[in-house]
Order: structure tokens, then sequence, then C-alpha cells
């Protein structure tokens, strides 16, 4: 049974393409016949501004006194270098494995009270690992459906607060409350396109006339509405992982390069596994490709060497608009060089690629 | 709603077919194929002088979520590609039944001809 965003009837009549996204039923484009299709939406975002529905994202509080230093004792990253009013992004692992349940937002309104956005597909999940592991007087709470979620992206972000009357003065990673044609929203400067961006929590019930009036203003700027097809091309050039594909209960934060988001002197789930796999140093390594002749990388092709070993499996895999070829992410079996030159086998063809840095694409988020 | 010619034959894998003279056809994928596949951003065409079965995988569509086979409408050698496809594999989506035709094959026999679908055929198969 399919859940729904309060504005699944807008994507319908608007003619998107629904698919599947962790239990929800969210659009991936929008008709072609309307300047839409995942090439137009994911150019709007880079080039001025895009508005996308991600409501099936959970929301989840951590309330009560000592929720901070509780989450801090779970989550990889340290919640204590925050000030009230940042976000962080945070690993949340299985303690036995190390292996990641899943990647979360996590805001700090205050100690005692902390907001976090799980992937809609492993928010249960997360809500029963904390409520199974929480101290008394800290209460979860699974609020998937009192918030929506709406990224606006894009250079031209700014643009659309200012015709909003909302000051654009927050740092990355920072949030606000600010009031949007009445409507009480928290404003969070973040996303997952690489461009500059926020995130808006919005009462679920509220939901139409925020999207409406931000839609309206996008257009007005030479934007659009983009479905989560553009999301995940924009997020493939820039090397976000995406849980389920290079993030999972099989792969580490060590094995995914995602230690940035790891504060290795605290206490976390999973820490002392993680710790030995990284100091053991024979991991698989999470590295980005490019495809240099023609193909596009999909997920589960393998990686081979010149001499047709294989050396790694591709997790993600797409056509980058920006750089018009394929791009992929890959787990290494051993970590390459930079500009080491790998083949891709495409469906038995073999297509040539080069071991690049992320972000893929420049990115413009700071 | 999509476009389906009215002159045109066409398969149940979305091809369309289309005499072009002395036993040679025209071969593309459907309006109703480009938009449920969305933005295309990379066509493998067939070969020149390779020989295809009906039915037989002879060339792949990819959008930037998914690939798609080309299923060879009709046996025979193929006669000639539409190179620019290379170049400009949007042009599939813009103009399928156009500039956004894929190869021409040439047959040997007309056996095979009447496992098409006519326009009506297929409408209703995508309706």
């Amino acid at each position: 049974m399919s859940q729904y965003s309060p504005l699944h009837e807008f994507h319908k009549s608007a003619g998107a393409k629904l698919a599947d996204f962790g239990g929800w039923e969210m659009p991936i484009e929008y008709p072609a016949a309307n300047g839409g299709g995942v090439l137009n939406e994911h150019q709007a975002v880079r080039q001025a501004v895009g508005i996308f529905d991600v409501s099936h994202l959970g929301k989840v509080t951590v309330q009560g006194e000592g929720a901070l230093s509780f989450l801090n004792s779970v989550l990889t990253n340290d919640l204590g270098r925050l000030k009230d009013g940042q976000a962080q992004y945070n690993l949340i692992c299985d303690p036995g494995t190390g292996g990641v349940i899943d990647d979360l937002i996590a805001y700090r309104f205050s100690e005692r009270e902390i907001f976090l956005i799980p992937n809609a597909a492993n928010t249960a999940e997360v809500v029963k690992r904390l409520n199974a592991a929480k101290p008394a007087g800290i209460e979860i709470t699974d609020r998937h459906k009192d918030f929506s979620v709406l990224a606006l992206q894009g250079p031209k972000s700014d643009e659309v607060l200012k015709n909003l009357g909302i000051a654009s003065d927050l740092d990355y990673m920072s949030f606000k409350k600010a009031k949007l044609e009445g409507f009480e929203i928290t404003l969070c400067r973040t996303g997952y396109t690489g461009e500059l961006g926020y995130e808006i929590l919005t009462k679920w019930d509220e939901t139409s006339p925020v999207w409406k009036k931000l839609l309206t203003l996008v257009t007005e700027l030479g934007g659009r509405v983009a479905g989560l097809g553009a999301r995940d091309t924009l997020r493939t050039e820039m090397g976000y992982p995406l849980h389920g594909h290079e993030l999972s209960m099989e792969i580490t934060p060590v094995e995914a390069s995602a230690g940035w988001a790891v504060a290795w002197g605290k206490e976390f789930w999973g820490k002392s596994l993680l710790q030995q796999q990284k100091s053991d140093k024979n991991h698989r390594t999470l590295q980005a490709l490019m495809i240099t002749d023609r193909g596009i990388p999909r997920a589960g092709m393998r990686v081979l060497d010149e001499a047709g070993e294989v050396i790694g499996e591709v997790t993600s895999g797409t056509f980058s608009p920006t750089l018009k070829t394929g791009i992929a992410l890959a787990l290494m079996n051993k970590k390459m060089d930079v500009e080491s030159e790998v083949v891709v086998d495409v469906r038995g063809r073999s297509s040539r690629a080069v071991i690049k840095r992320v972000p893929l694409v420049e990115s413009h988020v700071k | 709603m999509s476009l389906v010619p009215a002159e045109l034959k066409y398969t149940k894998d979305h091809e369309w077919i289309q005499s072009t003279g002395s036993n040679r056809y025209k071969v593309g994928i459907t309006d109703y194929a480009q938009s449920a596949l969305g933005d295309i951003v990379y066509i493998q065409l067939p070969k020149v002088g390779d020989s295809h079965s009906q039915g037989k995988v002879c060339g792949e569509v990819e959008s930037t979520k998914s690939v798609s086979e080309i299923y060879a409408p009709l046996s025979g050698v193929v006669v000639s590609v539409n190179q620019q496809l290379d170049s400009a594999p949007e042009t599939l989506n813009q103009d399928p039944y156009g500039s956004g035709w894929i190869y021409e094959v040439e047959i040997s026999g007309d056996s095979e001809l009447s496992t098409l679908l006519d326009s009506a055929g297929y409408t209703s198969l995508i309706s």
C-alpha cells in the first residue's frame, strides 16, 4: 500500500511520472510537453532554481533531558560541535556490524530537542532502534505525516526568498523559523543537489498553499518544478551517497568514503568495528568515475582493470547532464589513484572510464 | 495522447516499421515508447551489415534512468543506421517517426509482415 505526499493530487494533475520511493509514490519527472523531463529539470536547478517535493523523507523528533547526549552516543557525527539552529549530516550504524542503518540530517533545536530527517524507507527502522536504546525521559516521535519537506535548490533560491520577504542570512547547514504567506516554516540551508538551496519544513496540512506560492515564484524566475529523477542525476554529479546504493547494511561508512561524517573522538554505534576496518586499510573504497568513450554505467555493473580482472562494482550510474557523459560511483576493491584508467562492463561491452575526485561537477553549496 | 500514424506498422515492443520500397523497411520506436522512456541520452545503434532475426535484440535506447532494448521487428540485414542519433539522441524524443528513425533493414521474405500490428492494433495495446 503506497503512501502519498500531500501534493499527490498536484503531481497527478501536472502529469508527473510517478514511482515508488521507499513505499511512497512520488514524482520522477514532469512532462516534456510542459518543459519538464530529467534533463530540463536538472538544468533548471544548475542554472536557475528548482522546487522538489521530498515529503516522503522521514521526520522524527527526539526530545527530553539528555536528548543530545543520547543521540551523540548513537550517531557518527558530533552534535556537540553544533550550536542550536545548526544541522548536520549523520550516519546511524549497526552496533554489531558497522553497516549503515541510514544516513540522516539532524537539526539541533536545543540540547533537549533534535529533529531528524531519515530516508523514507528507513524511518521506521531508525525509530525502532532509537526507541529500543533510549534512556528513560527521552521521547522518540515518528512525525512522518506531521510535516512535509520541500527542497528549493539552485542559484536563484535566495531571490525566491527575497521575493517572499524572508532574509537569506543562513550559513550552510543552518536553519531558522520563518513565515511564508503567514504559514510557519522551518528553513534550512541544505540540499542534495550541490547548488545553493534550502529544505523547507512545512506543516503537512499547510503544504499545498506553501508549495503553490513557492512554485509561482520559482516559475517567475525561470525555474521549474523538478522530480526525483533530476534529484538523482544532480546528487550523482556531486558524488553524494544514496542509502541502498552507496550506503547500506553491507557497506560501512569507512568503505563509503563517508569518514568526514564520523567523529572518531567520541562514542557511536559500531565505532570499534569501523575503527578496526579503518586501520586494516584493506577495505573497499567508494570512488567516482567518468566514462571517456561511450555507454552509461548502471548499478551492479562490474569495474575491470586493463587485464580484465574485476576490481570494483558500480553502486550508482547515470548520464551526467552537465558533463554529457556517463558517470558512476563505484565500490573499488582497492582505492585507485585519481585519473587511473578502468573499464566498465556495460552489458558485455567495455566502456573506458577514469577514476575522478568528487564532486564531478563544481559544488556551490557554500 | 500518443501519436500512432495510420500508415505505419507496429510491434508489441513499441517499434514502428515503414516500408521504403524494394524489401527495405525503416525502424524506429513509437511516440508512446519515447515518452515512457523520458529523455533519451544514448543509443546503441545496430551495425550496418549485421543480420538480426525477428525478436532478437539489435540495439539499445537509454534514458537518464533506464535502458531499453530494441528488438528487430523483422529478420534481415541492416542496410543503414541513423548516425545523427549518436550526437543528438534527443532527436528520438523530438521526432520519433521522422528524423528519429533508428535503422533500415532489408528483408529476404515477406512472411513476417503479417505478424506486425496495424495502427488500430497498436493503439489498443497502449490504451
